[in-house]
């Protein structure tokens, strides 16, 4: 049966493993194949059924033609689900007919077995996408709940109708509907299970079954038959209740190592075996009436069939779990390892993490990774378990290691915390961030170089500012010196002298500090900033520099909102190579017309805008495009540094800019950077 | 006090850094000079034109407006004879040229040392006075040559250029005797007691009008 159903597989994608050929042939045929394959099987099952009649009881206590007719539209997609009741009917009628029951009841009864077959279908294709496969928790319940219960459950009250209805069998309608239930509901659970397991994985395809497997399994299967046979067959009626668990070790085995497909099969096994050995008056349950009898062996089989379901289908989940989490681990394109978190012992490790730490897997299995020297600063172990301690997951942490030759790396480790083996274990993926780092340091080197170049330019500036309080310092102080010399010194003169020495001193160290800020190498700190304050700032800074090159500096801080998120320093840089960009490019601009208009605007309610007007020489059109590129320049003696490094300082703001020609001549950069909102603005 | 001025000598000091000017002004005030400031060129300009310019001026270079060099400029221009002390907080060479070029008696970067900036200013002075007296002679000299005639003058320029009566009368067409009378009274305007001392004094007036 299984053989032929093997056929009609070809509904699912899981078993396109079948040949190109047979697949186009099969399609072609398969209106036809599905049809007939489910007569065949359908009539098959009956006859089995038949066999398996406890006699002079008519009812069969397993009946597999419902259940073949559930597998077979589980198989099949709904639309041809017409066709496949539609070829059980000829094998339900010639079935019946044998038996020679009513036309009427016959009809009645294709009603009743159709009916359980749709309702367990279904329902089981609505709440399950893709394949009944045994081998998840979800899928087993699902079919059990709606295949195994709800579709007998609901069907044999129809049955029990039928039947009365048409006056046919003898008994209650209860009665009726029990004997029914109980014989549907073991088939449900025994024989469907088998027969989708053939189709779920391509057997006959050849690929899934090793040669150690397939003898492993005939082992199991000629000790469960053997022992099935002794137990249900060769013991008398009344025997010890212990041997009902003798096929359990059986079962157990193959619940763990053959998984869905063995298990079911051995149920199966030990059902078939049991009943026919009933149905011919040997074994156990013989000692009753018939009805006593088989109802008895029903419960023995149920009982016994939906806990091994339930096993395989939890062990190949788990077993599916592990060969996903060890496909990952071994496919990974970042290095893993697997340590314990007590001594850093190393349990495992893939690939990639040998090949970037340039060990050989015995050089580090069983190892501590202290042993190995593999933390440049071992206390990051210890916080790296400190970290994964709480919900136990971490993610980049950067971290400094070493190679089996000692070579530092710059690493991001993220992890969890697992348990392998009962022992808690850190599993960790590296990342080699020694590359980006590198760049990241050239990023700064670049702003560095930039931020030395624009202070180059201002150095006249710079001296001018320090020198000028400096110069009056002296001053005074040398006044106060020749007044101290006189014969009543003017103690008032002298203490304004030394107020003003003081304030002096005050302003020198000021514009210290603001140079300091520009020239100091720093990682993007980002704090609330208030733009306006900034940009006045580096106003007063550059305003030596536009007197001398009589470039006006005209202000339209008109943005409502001016708080942004940001490195001061980088933005005053920024804002400071805009302001000196266009003071430059006046440099051949009348001087009456060198307006330099530094504008804010809101762009948004989350953006605001800065744009800084010259009345310059403009862009070249062609040039635009490239103009944040590094080391491009349209000056004569310009480094074409100083629009790059704004554009690294904009990108790190999550900024944007732009740049464009005035129609009135000259050129306006924008500098659209995100607002802080009133929530967040306070620090 | 380390430099007594004879006579309150006058410092013109020229910045718009506020506090430095008013240190430079104590400092000065201190060595004993009347110091006058100013915030910008401009106000230098309105304020002291044509007061008479006695004293030196201390002059910053980078200011707002008309820098220090562009008043050095016009000053030169009308008469050039105000010392001048460039003092700046950033030097750079081509102003440095410029300024010693224009005749500025020093360039001086802030912070300056006392003697350093106190030596210019003497220096300045110094040249201030010798301008001063040169000024006065020449306008003494001028004033003489007012005195004369347009005769006496044409006589005054024969002699000084080495004629003989005989032939400055033969070349004014009048009497040697008048050439003598006149002679004798440009010697007189001219307060020279001899022809060389004549012609010194010609000299004097000719390297004036060069």
């Amino acid at each position: 049966v299984a053989k032929a159903f093997e056929a009609t597989s070809v509904t699912w994608p899981d078993t396109a493993d079948a040949r190109a050929e047979g697949r186009s042939l099969l399609a072609q045929w398969r209106p036809v194949l599905c049809p007939v394959l489910t007569c065949i099987a359908y009539y098959l099952g009956s006859q089995i059924g038949f066999a398996l009649t406890f006699r002079p009881h008519p009812v069969s206590v397993l009946w597999p033609a419902n259940s073949i007719l559930l597998a077979a539209l589980l198989l099949t997609p709904i639309r041809g689900w017409g066709a496949v009741l539609l070829g059980a009917f000829p094998a339900h009628c010639l079935v019946q007919l044998q038996t020679h029951i009513p036309i009427g009841m016959m009809l009645c009864y294709f009603v009743s077995n159709s009916c359980e077959a749709v309702i367990g279908a279904g329902c089981i294709r609505h709440f399950l996408a893709g394949p009944v496969r045994f081998d998840s928790l979800r899928s087993t319940s699902i079919f059990c709940l709606y295949g195994g219960l709800l579709a007998p459950f609901l069907s044999s009250f129809l049955d029990a109708g039928f039947v009365q209805l048409n006056h046919w069998g003898a008994g209650t309608y209860w009665e009726l509907w029990r004997i029914r239930f109980s014989s549907n509901v073991l088939s449900a659970l025994t024989f469907a299970p088998a027969v989708l397991t053939w189709f779920a994985s391509p057997l006959l395809n050849g690929r899934s079954w090793r040669r150690k497997e397939f003898f492993e399994a005939i082992l199991l299967f000629f000790g469960l038959a053997a022992t099935t046979y002794a137990t249900f067959y060769k013991v008398g009626p009344s025997p010890n209740p212990t041997l009902f668990l003798a096929p359990l070790p059986f079962l157990l085995w193959a619940a763990l190592r053959l998984g869905p497909r063995g298990t079911t099969n051995a149920i199966l096994t030990v059902t078939f075996l049991a009943i026919w050995s009933a149905a011919h008056g040997h074994g156990p349950f013989t000692a009753d009436t018939p009805e006593q009898n088989a109802r008895s062996l029903q419960m023995f089989l149920i009982v016994m069939a939906i806990p091994f379901l339930f096993l395989a289908a939890g062990i190949e989940e788990r077993a599916a779990a592990e060969e996903r989490f060890t496909n990952a681990f071994r496919a990974s394109p970042d290095p893993i390892s697997i340590t314990r978190v007590r001594d850093a012992i190393v349990l495992d490790v893939n690939e990639r993490w040998l090949a970037m730490f340039r060990y050989d897997r015995a050089e580090v299995i069983g190892r501590s990774l202290f042993d190995l020297k593999f933390y440049s600063s071992p206390e990051d172990r210890a916080r790296l378990i400190g970290l994964t301690a709480g919900d136990g997951a971490l993610r980049d942490f950067e971290s400094s290691v070493r190679d089996k030759n000692g070579t530092s790396l710059c690493v991001e480790l993220s992890g969890v915390r697992a348990d392998v083996g009962g022992e808690p274990c850190l599993i960790i993926t590296t990342r080699d961030i020694t590359d980006r780092k590198r760049a990241e340091e050239a990023d700064l080197n670049l702003v560095h170089a930039a931020r030395l170049a624009a202070l180059g330019q201002l150095s006249a500036s710079i001296a001018h500012e320090i020198n000028q309080p400096l110069g009056a310092i002296l001053s005074n102080a040398d006044a106060a010196e020749m007044l101290l010399e006189s014969d009543s010194p003017p103690l008032d003169e002298l203490r304004k002298i030394v107020a003003d020495i003081r304030s002096d001193d005050i302003r020198a160290s000021e514009t210290i500090g603001h140079i300091r800020m520009l020239t100091r190498k720093r990682t993007t700190q980002l704090n609330p900033v208030n733009l306006h304050d900034l940009i006045m700032d580096v106003v007063r800074l550059v305003a030596p520099d536009a007197r001398q090159r009589r470039v006006s500096l005209e202000m339209a801080l008109t943005a409502p909102q001016c708080t942004v998120l940001g490195d001061r320093v980088q933005l005053q840089q920024a804002v400071m190579n805009l302001i000196l960009n266009g003071m430059e490019s006046m440099a051949e601009t009348a001087a009456t017309g060198r307006d330099l208009v530094v504008r804010t605007v809101e762009k948004s309610p989350e953006q605001i805008e800065i744009a800084v007007s010259d009345l310059g020489r403009g862009i070249p059109p062609d040039k635009i495009s490239r103009l944040f590129e590094s080391f491009f320049t349209t000056k004569e003696n310009g480094v074409g540094l100083g629009l790059a490094v704004v554009r690294s300082i904009v990108d790190a703001h999550h900024g944007s800019i732009s740049a464009e020609n005035n129609p009135g001549g000259g050129a306006t950069f924008r500098l659209v950077l995100p607002l802080v909102t009133t929530e967040s603005s306070s620090p | 006090v380390i430099n007594p001025a004879p006579d309150q000598q006058v410092v013109h000091l020229v910045d718009d850094d506020e506090s430095f000017r008013k240190a430079a002004s104590r400092l000065l005030s201190a060595a004993g000079y009347e110091v006058r400031s100013y915030r910008s060129a401009g106000d230098f300009a309105l304020a002291s034109h044509d007061v008479n310019r006695r004293g030196c001026l201390l002059l910053d270079v980078r200011m707002p407006g008309p820098s220090g060099l562009d008043l050095q400029e016009s000053l030169a221009k009308e008469d050039g004879s105000l010392p001048i002390i460039f003092l700046t907080a950033h030097a750079d060479v081509p102003s440095s040229v410029r300024a010693m070029k224009g005749g500025a008696v020093d360039f001086l970067t802030k912070p300056v040392k006392r003697d350093v900036l106190l030596n210019a200013v003497r220096t300045a002075l110094a040249r201030a006075s010798q301008l001063q007296t040169t000024h006065a002679h020449r306008v003494e000299l001028r004033e003489r040559v007012e005195r004369l005639t347009v005769r006496e003058r044409e006589v005054f320029q024969l002699v000084v250029a080495g004629r003989l009566n005989k032939q400055i009368a033969a070349e004014l067409g009048m009497a040697e005797r008048t050439v003598k009378a006149h002679r004798a009274q440009v010697m007189h305007k001219m307060e020279a007691t001899s022809v060389a001392e004549l012609v010194h004094l010609a000299d004097e007036l000719h390297s004036e009008q060069a």
